[in-house]
């Protein structure tokens, strides 16, 4: 300004200078770490469902928006399924309403695994909303299988609506996620949801035999929902197949929570042991009028 | 190496000083507590129950990193200014650039401490409930410790420009939610025609993806962080970093 070359005007103004620069260069470095770091990012796809899939009910429009926006999609998926429990295990106003009996019964696994309630064919109830809950469950975390199995077979087994069960499982099928290269430990649960599929087919077409075979693989798996080893034991035992039935019935009493089934599996298990009794004193019986 | 030494000082004062703050006995308890509770919501579950006991714990050590994390983050330089230690630093020949990173430093050794001793009762109580470790539990938890390093570094830039502890600690947690939105507002930004979505995806450049460290909600996808993660990661802790240095060097002190 006054004609001084910045060069020759001394030490603090050529000091400031060189601030300058170097706070614009540090600042470029900055954005471009920033665009750096964006750059690379956007090569992530994410294995969730599309927000335009998400059908929130408008009770839970609060929770889905802090599962997103925390990223606790787990958690909230979890509570929903909590929520879908409570509701299946609850009394429907129109069974209650119309039987007055019906607030009296304890809870109680069938035979059949339909229940949470000692009426007879209570866990058959109509519960309209149990599909679109059971989605909800899968558009917050697809990778919850053990969710969709337990809806899937709850809606084809128990209420008996296999093409909304079918539904269910279409889409817990196209969202389900899928291994990527390079994951070689990564197993993919496409498998469980196909054999309930198949085993729904069987069930519709009357054969008992199928619906037990294809549910067999996924009992000993951890999703494995407890009511679908029960309708397996189920069907075993139906079938003549005692030795097959006790055994999953042993295993749900060793390995699940829930009392009711547990209680129901001890009794079953008690039932068959009397059975087998009878079974084997018949086949004496037999051999001894075979002997005379 | 000087400079390296100073930078390692002030790291092991600014980790000392947070250890010993008050807070962080009260969000120990609280974690405990609060992972405590959760084993009700696991009993409510009946056969879930080691599912939603991990997805509780994990979740409530996250939020409860992030809340001590982002307070400890938003006052640090603050405090320091006003009680006037900031000047005894800078009166000595102790570089910016060492006191930034080393402040940046031992708020990331406090956040994983505090995760390493959350994960630890955790797991403590899983093992109580007779479940065993979760498969992507340490996978989970690495991913939880990058998103904090992505924010508290973003909260050490923001302190240095906002007037009060309160307004970073605001702006740093919009960004948390901003950065958990990213994939879906990218999806929307995608269907969004002509120049809305050229905008919506400039904007979108602004914010870090933080669902690309979400190893915990991706448990069921393949999570393991690779190499892509932990570049973003790093480039938006430095890009920070160099925001609040540039920010830092225009302060007169």
């Amino acid at each position: 300004m006054l004609g001084i070359p910045s060069s020759m005007a001394g030490g603090p103004r050529t000091f400031s200078e060189t601030a300058k620069v170097r706070g614009r260069l540090l600042l470029a470095a900055a954005v471009l770490a920033w665009a750096a770091g964006s750059f690379v990012s956007r090569g992530y796809r994410s294995p969730f469902p599309p927000p335009s899939e998400m059908r929130t009910p408008a009770s839970g429009a609060t929770g889905d928006m802090l599962a997103l926006a925390l990223g606790t999609r787990r958690l909230f998926a979890d509570l929903w399924f909590i929520r879908l429990m409570q509701y299946y295990g609850s009394r429907e106003v129109r069974e209650s309403s119309n039987e007055p009996g019906h607030e009296a019964h304890s809870h109680s696994v069938d035979e059949q695994g339909r229940a949470h309630c000692g009426g007879e064919s209570f866990g058959k109830g109509r519960y309209p909303e149990f599909l679109p809950r059971a989605r909800h469950v899968l558009e917050i975390d697809p990778a919850f299988t053990a969710a969709g199995l337990y809806g899937a077979a709850s809606l084809a087994f128990n209420m008996e609506r296999p093409s909304d069960a079918e539904e269910l499982l279409r889409y817990a099928l196209e969202y389900s996620p899928r291994a990527r290269s390079g994951a070689a430990q990564f197993k993919e649960d496409r498998w469980k949801y196909l054999n309930v599929l198949a085993a729904i087919g069987y069930s519709k077409a009357k054969n008992p035999a199928a619906v037990s075979e294809s549910i067999a693989p996924l009992l000993k798996d951890p999703d494995c929902p407890v009511m679908l080893k029960q309708q397996a034991a189920f069907l075993n035992k139906k079938a003549g197949n005692y030795a097959a039935a006790a055994a999953i019935y042993a295993d749900i009493a060793a390995t699940s929570r829930d009392e009711a089934y547990v209680k129901n599996a001890r009794r079953q298990l008690e039932k068959l042991a009397r059975i087998k009794k009878i079974t084997s004193m018949n086949r004496i019986d037999r051999i001894k009028e075979r002997k005379k | 190496m000087n400079n390296l030494f100073l930078m390692r000082a002030v790291a092991f004062n600014s980790f000392s000083e947070s250890v010993r703050n008050r807070f962080f006995t009260l969000f120990a308890v609280f974690a405990f507590t609060a992972v405590y509770a959760s084993v009700l919501a696991g009993v409510m579950a009946v056969d879930q129950e080691a599912r939603v006991l991990a997805d509780f714990g994990l979740a409530l050590i996250e939020l409860t990193a992030l809340a001590y994390s982002l307070f400890g983050a938003s006052s640090a330089l603050l405090k320091e200014a006003e009680t006037k230690t900031i000047y005894l630093v800078f009166s000595r020949p102790v570089p910016r650039w060492a006191y930034l990173a080393g402040k940046l430093a031992g708020a990331l050794l406090t956040a994983g401490l505090m995760l390493a001793m959350m994960g630890a009762m955790h797991l403590s109580l899983l093992a109580f409930r007779g479940f065993g470790l979760p498969d992507f539990y340490a996978w989970a938890l690495a991913g939880t410790f990058l998103k904090l390093a992505v924010i508290i570094s973003f909260a050490f830039f923001v302190s240095l420009f906002s007037t009060s502890s309160v307004s970073t600690l605001v702006i740093s947690s919009i960004m948390w939610t901003l950065g958990h939105f990213a994939a879906e507002a990218r999806f929307m930004a995608e269907q969004l025609p002509g120049l809305k979505g050229f905008v919506f995806n400039v904007f979108l450049w602004l914010i870090p993806n933080l669902q690309l460290f979400n190893a915990r909600d991706a448990a069921g996808a393949a999570c393991a962080l690779g190499p892509a993660v932990l570049f973003s990661a790093a480039a938006w802790v430095a890009a920070s970093f160099m925001g609040a240095l540039w920010l830092l060097s225009r302060k007169e002190f």
